[in-house]
Protein backbone atom coordinates (compact mmCIF):
# COMPACT_ATOMS: atom_id res chain seq x y z
CA UNK A 1 0.00 0.00 0.00
CA UNK A 2 1.25 3.49 -0.90
CA UNK A 3 -0.50 6.23 1.01
CA UNK A 4 -0.08 9.96 0.35
CA UNK A 5 -1.75 12.50 2.61
CA UNK A 6 -1.84 16.30 2.28
CA UNK A 7 1.32 16.28 0.21
CA UNK A 8 2.69 19.66 -0.83
CA UNK A 9 6.16 19.72 -2.25
CA UNK A 10 7.45 22.11 -4.91
CA UNK A 11 4.67 22.04 -7.52
CA UNK A 12 3.06 18.89 -6.11
CA UNK A 13 -0.34 19.20 -4.50
CA UNK A 14 -1.86 15.82 -3.69
CA UNK A 15 -4.42 15.90 -0.85
CA UNK A 16 -5.13 12.20 -0.70
CA UNK A 17 -3.97 9.20 -2.71
CA UNK A 18 -4.01 5.52 -1.83
CA UNK A 19 -2.48 2.97 -4.18
CA UNK A 20 -2.90 -0.72 -3.50
CA UNK A 21 -2.13 -2.22 -6.92
CA UNK A 22 1.29 -3.54 -7.88
CA UNK A 23 2.13 -2.01 -11.25
CA UNK A 24 1.36 1.72 -11.26
CA UNK A 25 2.05 3.82 -14.38
CA UNK A 26 2.65 7.55 -13.92
CA UNK A 27 2.02 9.55 -17.09
CA UNK A 28 1.48 13.14 -18.20
CA UNK A 29 3.19 16.06 -19.92
CA UNK A 30 6.82 17.11 -19.29
CA UNK A 31 7.04 19.34 -16.24
CA UNK A 32 3.82 17.98 -14.68
CA UNK A 33 5.47 16.73 -11.48
CA UNK A 34 5.99 13.05 -12.30
CA UNK A 35 9.68 12.93 -11.36
CA UNK A 36 9.06 15.00 -8.22
CA UNK A 37 6.36 12.54 -7.13
CA UNK A 38 8.69 9.59 -7.70
CA UNK A 39 11.50 11.33 -5.78
CA UNK A 40 9.24 11.92 -2.79
CA UNK A 41 7.85 8.36 -2.92
CA UNK A 42 11.32 6.85 -2.98
CA UNK A 43 12.66 9.00 -0.14
CA UNK A 44 15.16 10.90 -2.30
CA UNK A 45 13.36 14.11 -1.30
CA UNK A 46 11.58 14.88 1.97
CA UNK A 47 8.18 16.49 1.35
CA UNK A 48 7.78 20.11 2.48
CA UNK A 49 4.40 19.21 3.95
CA UNK A 50 2.27 16.11 4.27
CA UNK A 51 3.28 12.48 4.39
CA UNK A 52 4.10 9.53 2.18
CA UNK A 53 3.96 5.96 3.55
CA UNK A 54 5.08 2.90 1.65
CA UNK A 55 3.93 -0.42 3.10
CA UNK A 56 3.03 1.44 6.30
CA UNK A 57 6.52 2.91 6.71
CA UNK A 58 8.27 6.13 5.70
CA UNK A 59 10.13 5.73 2.38
CA UNK A 60 13.51 5.91 4.13
CA UNK A 61 12.66 2.68 5.97
CA UNK A 62 11.76 0.81 2.78
CA UNK A 63 14.14 -0.89 0.35
CA UNK A 64 13.59 1.11 -2.85
CA UNK A 65 15.23 0.38 -6.20
CA UNK A 66 15.51 3.46 -8.43
CA UNK A 67 16.19 3.58 -12.16
CA UNK A 68 16.45 7.09 -13.56
CA UNK A 69 16.11 8.40 -17.06
CA UNK A 70 19.82 9.15 -17.30
CA UNK A 71 21.72 6.13 -15.92
CA UNK A 72 24.99 8.05 -16.40
CA UNK A 73 23.99 10.17 -13.43
CA UNK A 74 23.48 7.21 -11.07
CA UNK A 75 26.11 4.65 -12.11
CA UNK A 76 28.91 4.85 -9.53
CA UNK A 77 31.45 2.21 -10.49
CA UNK A 78 33.56 1.90 -13.60
CA UNK A 79 33.00 -1.83 -14.15
CA UNK A 80 29.54 -3.30 -14.78
CA UNK A 81 30.05 -6.19 -12.35
CA UNK A 82 31.07 -3.81 -9.54
CA UNK A 83 28.08 -1.56 -10.22
CA UNK A 84 25.58 -4.41 -9.99
CA UNK A 85 27.32 -5.94 -6.96
CA UNK A 86 27.59 -2.65 -5.08
CA UNK A 87 24.46 -2.73 -2.93
CA UNK A 88 25.17 -6.34 -1.85
CA UNK A 89 28.78 -5.44 -1.01
CA UNK A 90 27.64 -2.39 0.97
CA UNK A 91 25.55 -4.82 3.00
CA UNK A 92 28.61 -7.05 3.58
CA UNK A 93 26.98 -10.10 2.02
CA UNK A 94 29.35 -13.08 1.51
CA UNK A 95 31.30 -12.93 -1.76
CA UNK A 96 30.07 -16.26 -3.19
CA UNK A 97 26.44 -15.25 -2.56
CA UNK A 98 27.04 -11.82 -4.09
CA UNK A 99 28.61 -13.42 -7.13
CA UNK A 100 25.69 -15.84 -7.58
CA UNK A 101 23.10 -13.06 -7.23
CA UNK A 102 24.91 -10.70 -9.61
CA UNK A 103 25.12 -13.40 -12.27
CA UNK A 104 21.48 -14.41 -11.79
CA UNK A 105 20.27 -10.80 -12.12
CA UNK A 106 22.46 -10.29 -15.20
CA UNK A 107 20.96 -13.45 -16.70
CA UNK A 108 17.38 -12.20 -16.22
CA UNK A 109 18.31 -8.87 -17.77
CA UNK A 110 20.05 -10.57 -20.70
CA UNK A 111 23.35 -8.83 -19.95
CA UNK A 112 25.82 -11.54 -18.77
CA UNK A 113 28.17 -10.55 -21.62
CA UNK A 114 28.40 -7.02 -20.19
CA UNK A 115 29.61 -8.03 -16.70
CA UNK A 116 33.31 -7.63 -17.47
CA UNK A 117 32.90 -4.43 -19.46
CA UNK A 118 33.63 -0.87 -18.47
CA UNK A 119 30.52 1.22 -17.91
CA UNK A 120 31.98 3.97 -20.09
CA UNK A 121 32.07 1.59 -23.08
CA UNK A 122 28.32 0.85 -22.93
CA UNK A 123 25.61 2.33 -25.11
CA UNK A 124 22.77 4.30 -23.49
CA UNK A 125 20.39 1.34 -23.61
CA UNK A 126 22.97 -1.01 -22.12
CA UNK A 127 23.52 1.45 -19.28
CA UNK A 128 19.77 1.45 -18.60
CA UNK A 129 19.81 -2.36 -18.37
CA UNK A 130 22.80 -2.23 -15.99
CA UNK A 131 21.07 0.41 -13.83
CA UNK A 132 17.96 -1.79 -13.72
CA UNK A 133 20.00 -4.85 -12.72
CA UNK A 134 21.74 -2.82 -10.00
CA UNK A 135 18.35 -1.64 -8.72
CA UNK A 136 16.92 -5.18 -8.65
CA UNK A 137 19.91 -7.05 -7.21
CA UNK A 138 18.94 -6.55 -3.56
CA UNK A 139 15.24 -7.44 -4.04
CA UNK A 140 13.71 -3.99 -3.53
CA UNK A 141 10.29 -3.80 -1.87
CA UNK A 142 9.36 -0.93 -4.17
CA UNK A 143 10.84 -0.47 -7.64
CA UNK A 144 10.76 3.04 -9.16
CA UNK A 145 11.46 3.73 -12.84
CA UNK A 146 11.62 7.33 -13.99
CA UNK A 147 11.23 7.30 -17.78
CA UNK A 148 13.86 4.60 -17.87
CA UNK A 149 12.44 3.53 -21.24
CA UNK A 150 12.89 6.97 -22.87
CA UNK A 151 16.11 6.07 -24.61
CA UNK A 152 15.35 2.42 -25.32
CA UNK A 153 14.35 0.61 -28.50
CA UNK A 154 11.41 -1.82 -28.60
CA UNK A 155 13.46 -4.95 -27.87
CA UNK A 156 15.31 -3.43 -24.93
CA UNK A 157 12.13 -1.84 -23.53
CA UNK A 158 10.45 -5.24 -23.63
CA UNK A 159 13.36 -6.75 -21.75
CA UNK A 160 13.06 -4.03 -19.11
CA UNK A 161 9.34 -4.84 -18.78
CA UNK A 162 10.13 -8.52 -18.27
CA UNK A 163 12.75 -7.85 -15.59
CA UNK A 164 10.35 -5.50 -13.82
CA UNK A 165 7.52 -8.03 -13.92
CA UNK A 166 9.77 -10.76 -12.53
CA UNK A 167 10.99 -8.63 -9.62
CA UNK A 168 9.56 -9.45 -6.21
CA UNK A 169 8.72 -5.80 -5.49
CA UNK A 170 5.31 -5.20 -3.87
CA UNK A 171 4.91 -2.00 -5.89
CA UNK A 172 6.32 -0.78 -9.17
CA UNK A 173 6.02 2.94 -9.80
CA UNK A 174 6.71 3.41 -13.48
CA UNK A 175 6.79 6.81 -15.10
CA UNK A 176 6.75 6.50 -18.88
CA UNK A 177 6.05 8.47 -22.06
CA UNK A 178 4.93 5.28 -23.79
CA UNK A 179 1.16 5.14 -23.45
CA UNK A 180 1.18 1.63 -24.92
CA UNK A 181 3.36 0.57 -21.98
CA UNK A 182 1.17 2.46 -19.49
CA UNK A 183 -1.89 0.66 -20.89
CA UNK A 184 -0.49 -2.62 -19.52
CA UNK A 185 -0.30 -1.32 -15.92
CA UNK A 186 -2.79 -2.21 -13.17
CA UNK A 187 -3.39 1.43 -12.34
CA UNK A 188 -2.61 4.75 -14.05
CA UNK A 189 -1.99 8.23 -12.62
CA UNK A 190 -2.11 11.17 -15.04
CA UNK A 191 -0.19 14.10 -13.54
CA UNK A 192 -0.45 17.67 -14.74
CA UNK A 193 0.66 20.90 -13.06
CA UNK A 194 1.61 18.99 -9.91
CA UNK A 195 -1.82 17.44 -9.46
CA UNK A 196 -3.27 14.01 -10.16
CA UNK A 197 -5.75 14.88 -12.93
CA UNK A 198 -6.91 11.34 -13.64
CA UNK A 199 -6.52 8.10 -11.75
CA UNK A 200 -7.88 4.61 -12.22
CA UNK A 201 -7.53 1.55 -14.40
CA UNK A 202 -6.00 2.12 -17.85
CA UNK A 203 -9.54 1.95 -19.31
CA UNK A 204 -10.82 4.64 -16.95
CA UNK A 205 -7.88 7.01 -17.39
CA UNK A 206 -7.42 6.67 -21.14
CA UNK A 207 -11.13 7.06 -21.85
CA UNK A 208 -10.73 10.55 -20.34
CA UNK A 209 -7.72 11.16 -22.62
CA UNK A 210 -9.19 9.87 -25.87
CA UNK A 211 -9.18 13.31 -27.49
CA UNK A 212 -5.47 13.85 -26.69
CA UNK A 213 -2.21 12.36 -27.94
CA UNK A 214 -1.95 10.61 -24.55
CA UNK A 215 -4.11 7.79 -25.90
CA UNK A 216 -2.32 4.48 -26.56
CA UNK A 217 -1.53 4.11 -30.27
CA UNK A 218 -2.62 0.46 -30.28
CA UNK A 219 -5.99 1.37 -28.80
CA UNK A 220 -6.30 4.03 -31.49
CA UNK A 221 -5.92 1.49 -34.31
CA UNK A 222 -7.55 -1.55 -32.68
CA UNK A 223 -10.65 -0.07 -31.08
CA UNK B 1 22.22 16.96 -53.60
CA UNK B 2 23.14 13.62 -52.00
CA UNK B 3 25.38 11.88 -49.49
CA UNK B 4 27.00 8.61 -50.53
CA UNK B 5 28.35 6.07 -48.09
CA UNK B 6 31.03 4.12 -49.94
CA UNK B 7 32.01 0.91 -48.16
CA UNK B 8 32.10 2.70 -44.84
CA UNK B 9 33.91 0.83 -42.04
CA UNK B 10 34.43 2.13 -38.53
CA UNK B 11 35.63 -0.05 -35.64
CA UNK B 12 35.81 0.56 -31.93
CA UNK B 13 36.82 -2.41 -29.77
CA UNK B 14 34.78 -5.45 -30.78
CA UNK B 15 32.17 -3.23 -32.49
CA UNK B 16 32.37 -2.65 -36.23
CA UNK B 17 30.08 -0.39 -38.21
CA UNK B 18 29.53 -1.02 -41.91
CA UNK B 19 27.40 0.95 -44.30
CA UNK B 20 26.82 1.67 -47.97
CA UNK B 21 24.08 3.58 -49.70
CA UNK B 22 22.85 6.96 -50.85
CA UNK B 23 20.89 9.54 -48.88
CA UNK B 24 19.07 11.76 -51.37
CA UNK B 25 16.95 14.84 -50.73
CA UNK B 26 14.03 14.33 -48.37
CA UNK B 27 13.48 12.91 -44.89
CA UNK B 28 15.21 9.64 -43.98
CA UNK B 29 14.47 7.63 -40.85
CA UNK B 30 17.19 5.33 -39.49
CA UNK B 31 15.79 3.01 -36.83
CA UNK B 32 17.26 0.12 -34.90
CA UNK B 33 18.06 -1.14 -31.42
CA UNK B 34 20.20 0.73 -28.94
CA UNK B 35 23.87 -0.08 -29.21
CA UNK B 36 23.40 -0.86 -32.90
CA UNK B 37 25.57 2.04 -34.06
CA UNK B 38 23.01 4.77 -34.80
CA UNK B 39 24.79 7.58 -32.94
CA UNK B 40 28.16 6.50 -34.37
CA UNK B 41 26.75 6.67 -37.90
CA UNK B 42 25.29 10.12 -37.11
CA UNK B 43 28.77 11.31 -36.09
CA UNK B 44 30.30 9.81 -39.26
CA UNK B 45 27.66 11.48 -41.45
CA UNK B 46 28.31 14.81 -39.76
CA UNK B 47 32.04 14.43 -40.33
CA UNK B 48 32.84 14.34 -36.60
CA UNK B 49 34.33 10.85 -36.84
CA UNK B 50 36.59 9.55 -39.57
CA UNK B 51 35.99 6.09 -41.02
CA UNK B 52 38.77 3.51 -41.01
CA UNK B 53 38.09 2.72 -44.61
CA UNK B 54 35.55 3.79 -47.18
CA UNK B 55 34.14 7.29 -47.24
CA UNK B 56 31.20 9.60 -46.66
CA UNK B 57 31.00 11.64 -49.87
CA UNK B 58 28.82 14.73 -50.07
CA UNK B 59 27.67 15.89 -53.48
CA UNK B 60 26.22 19.39 -53.74
CA UNK B 61 26.02 19.62 -49.95
CA UNK B 62 27.47 22.94 -48.83
CA UNK B 63 26.44 22.88 -45.17
CA UNK B 64 25.83 20.16 -42.60
CA UNK B 65 24.57 20.14 -39.05
CA UNK B 66 24.20 17.48 -36.37
CA UNK B 67 21.64 17.98 -33.63
CA UNK B 68 22.78 15.99 -30.59
CA UNK B 69 20.58 13.63 -28.61
CA UNK B 70 20.72 15.91 -25.55
CA UNK B 71 19.78 19.48 -26.53
CA UNK B 72 21.52 20.89 -23.44
CA UNK B 73 24.84 19.89 -25.00
CA UNK B 74 24.30 22.60 -27.63
CA UNK B 75 23.93 25.46 -25.15
CA UNK B 76 26.76 28.01 -25.16
CA UNK B 77 25.07 31.26 -23.98
CA UNK B 78 23.46 32.36 -20.70
CA UNK B 79 20.27 33.62 -22.35
CA UNK B 80 17.83 32.12 -24.84
CA UNK B 81 18.20 35.12 -27.18
CA UNK B 82 22.00 34.91 -26.98
CA UNK B 83 21.79 31.22 -27.75
CA UNK B 84 19.77 31.94 -30.90
CA UNK B 85 22.25 34.65 -31.96
CA UNK B 86 25.11 32.16 -31.50
CA UNK B 87 23.53 30.19 -34.35
CA UNK B 88 23.72 33.34 -36.51
CA UNK B 89 19.95 33.80 -36.41
CA UNK B 90 17.59 36.59 -35.35
CA UNK B 91 15.97 35.79 -31.98
CA UNK B 92 12.52 37.18 -32.91
CA UNK B 93 12.05 34.80 -35.86
CA UNK B 94 13.30 31.72 -34.03
CA UNK B 95 11.39 32.39 -30.81
CA UNK B 96 8.19 32.82 -32.82
CA UNK B 97 8.82 29.56 -34.65
CA UNK B 98 9.71 27.75 -31.41
CA UNK B 99 6.67 29.21 -29.62
CA UNK B 100 8.98 30.82 -27.04
CA UNK B 101 8.09 34.49 -27.50
CA UNK B 102 8.92 36.52 -24.40
CA UNK B 103 11.48 33.95 -23.18
CA UNK B 104 14.53 35.63 -24.80
CA UNK B 105 16.02 36.80 -21.50
CA UNK B 106 15.57 33.45 -19.76
CA UNK B 107 18.42 31.10 -18.93
CA UNK B 108 18.25 28.26 -21.51
CA UNK B 109 18.59 25.78 -18.64
CA UNK B 110 15.36 27.11 -17.16
CA UNK B 111 13.45 25.95 -20.22
CA UNK B 112 11.67 22.61 -19.97
CA UNK B 113 13.00 19.69 -21.93
CA UNK B 114 10.35 20.12 -24.61
CA UNK B 115 11.03 23.86 -24.86
CA UNK B 116 14.79 23.35 -25.14
CA UNK B 117 14.26 20.74 -27.88
CA UNK B 118 11.93 23.14 -29.74
CA UNK B 119 14.57 25.86 -29.44
CA UNK B 120 17.47 23.82 -30.80
CA UNK B 121 15.33 22.23 -33.49
CA UNK B 122 13.99 25.63 -34.59
CA UNK B 123 17.57 26.98 -34.74
CA UNK B 124 18.71 23.99 -36.78
CA UNK B 125 15.74 24.09 -39.17
CA UNK B 126 15.97 27.87 -39.65
CA UNK B 127 19.69 27.74 -40.27
CA UNK B 128 18.54 25.45 -43.06
CA UNK B 129 21.65 23.35 -43.68
CA UNK B 130 21.72 21.18 -46.80
CA UNK B 131 22.31 18.15 -44.56
CA UNK B 132 20.54 18.00 -41.19
CA UNK B 133 21.26 14.99 -38.97
CA UNK B 134 19.02 14.55 -35.93
CA UNK B 135 20.09 12.08 -33.22
CA UNK B 136 17.04 10.89 -31.26
CA UNK B 137 15.08 14.15 -31.58
CA UNK B 138 12.02 12.71 -29.80
CA UNK B 139 13.49 11.07 -26.70
CA UNK B 140 12.44 12.49 -23.30
CA UNK B 141 9.60 14.45 -24.87
CA UNK B 142 5.90 14.06 -24.14
CA UNK B 143 3.59 13.35 -27.06
CA UNK B 144 2.65 17.03 -27.48
CA UNK B 145 6.31 18.07 -27.80
CA UNK B 146 7.05 15.10 -30.10
CA UNK B 147 4.22 16.27 -32.34
CA UNK B 148 5.71 19.77 -32.47
CA UNK B 149 9.14 18.35 -33.35
CA UNK B 150 7.57 16.29 -36.17
CA UNK B 151 5.82 19.37 -37.49
CA UNK B 152 9.11 21.31 -37.62
CA UNK B 153 10.85 18.46 -39.46
CA UNK B 154 8.01 18.15 -41.98
CA UNK B 155 8.02 21.92 -42.54
CA UNK B 156 11.63 21.80 -43.71
CA UNK B 157 11.04 21.92 -47.44
CA UNK B 158 14.41 21.14 -49.01
CA UNK B 159 17.68 19.43 -48.22
CA UNK B 160 18.56 16.06 -46.76
CA UNK B 161 17.19 15.31 -43.29
CA UNK B 162 18.35 12.14 -41.55
CA UNK B 163 16.58 11.19 -38.32
CA UNK B 164 18.04 8.56 -36.01
CA UNK B 165 15.28 7.37 -33.73
CA UNK B 166 13.69 4.42 -31.98
CA UNK B 167 10.43 6.35 -31.48
CA UNK B 168 7.35 4.12 -31.74
CA UNK B 169 4.35 6.40 -31.29
CA UNK B 170 4.82 9.89 -32.75
CA UNK B 171 6.69 9.98 -36.06
CA UNK B 172 6.91 12.49 -38.91
CA UNK B 173 6.12 11.84 -42.56
CA UNK B 174 9.29 10.37 -44.09
CA UNK B 175 10.55 9.54 -47.60
CA UNK B 176 12.87 6.61 -46.89
CA UNK B 177 13.55 4.04 -44.20
CA UNK B 178 16.87 2.58 -43.11
CA UNK B 179 17.74 0.14 -40.35
CA UNK B 180 20.88 -0.09 -38.27
CA UNK B 181 21.47 -3.29 -36.36
CA UNK B 182 24.66 -4.84 -34.97
CA UNK B 183 26.63 -2.15 -36.76
CA UNK B 184 25.20 -2.90 -40.21
CA UNK B 185 23.20 -0.30 -42.13
CA UNK B 186 20.43 -1.67 -44.36
CA UNK B 187 18.36 0.40 -46.77
CA UNK B 188 14.68 -0.56 -46.73
CA UNK B 189 13.94 1.89 -49.56
CA UNK B 190 11.32 4.53 -50.26
CA UNK B 191 8.05 4.89 -48.40
CA UNK B 192 5.44 3.42 -48.79
CA UNK B 193 7.05 0.40 -50.50
CA UNK B 194 9.59 0.06 -47.68
CA UNK B 195 6.98 -0.18 -44.92
CA UNK B 196 6.21 -3.94 -45.10
CA UNK B 197 9.90 -4.86 -44.85
CA UNK B 198 10.61 -2.44 -41.98
CA UNK B 199 11.59 -4.73 -39.09
CA UNK B 200 11.51 -2.00 -36.43
CA UNK B 201 8.13 -0.61 -37.49
CA UNK B 202 6.02 0.71 -34.60
CA UNK B 203 3.32 -1.64 -33.27
CA UNK B 204 0.41 0.35 -34.74
CA UNK B 205 1.95 0.12 -38.22
CA UNK B 206 2.57 -3.59 -37.90
CA UNK B 207 -0.99 -4.08 -36.75
CA UNK B 208 -2.30 -2.17 -39.79
CA UNK B 209 -0.16 -4.36 -42.09
CA UNK B 210 -1.40 -7.54 -40.41
CA UNK B 211 -4.96 -6.40 -40.99
CA UNK B 212 -4.18 -6.08 -44.70
CA UNK B 213 -4.02 -2.27 -44.77
CA UNK B 214 -1.38 -0.47 -46.82
CA UNK B 215 -0.47 2.82 -45.06
CA UNK B 216 0.90 5.53 -47.33
CA UNK B 217 3.34 6.73 -44.70
CA UNK B 218 4.46 5.80 -41.20
CA UNK B 219 2.45 8.13 -38.95
CA UNK B 220 -0.35 6.89 -36.69
CA UNK B 221 -2.77 8.91 -38.82
CA UNK B 222 -1.54 7.06 -41.94
CA UNK B 223 -2.17 3.70 -40.27
CA UNK B 224 -5.67 4.80 -39.20
CA UNK B 225 -6.54 6.10 -42.67
CA UNK B 226 -5.36 2.88 -44.29
CA UNK B 227 -7.42 0.85 -41.83
CA UNK B 228 -10.47 3.04 -42.52
CA UNK B 229 -10.07 2.42 -46.24
CA UNK B 230 -10.23 -1.36 -45.86
CA UNK B 231 -12.82 -1.35 -43.09
CA UNK B 232 -15.01 1.14 -44.87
Amino acid sequence: MIRITDLRHRLLDIPDLTLSTRHIAVIGPNGGGKTTLLSVCSGIEEPEAGSVRLLGRPPSAVKVGWVGEFPDRTLLFSRVYDEIASSLRFRHRPCPETDRTVRAVAEVGGIPRLLGKKVSALSGGEKALVALAAACVDDPEVLVLDEADSHLDAGTAERVSRVVQESKAAHILWCTQSMDTAATADYVLFMENGRVRHRGTPDEVFSALEETCFYPTMWRVCR
Amino acid sequence: MRVDLEGLVFARGPFTLRGSGTFGEGVHLVSGPVGGGKSTLALLLAGLLRPESGAVRRHGVSSALLLLQFPEHHITCPTVAGEVRSWGLAPEDVLLRADLLGRGDDDPFHLSRGELRRLTLACAVMQNPDLLVLDEPFSSLDCVAKGEACWMIEERGAGITIIFSHERAVLPRVDAIWEMEDGVLTARGSVPDAIPSWRHAPPYLRYALREGARPENIRLSDAREALCRIRG
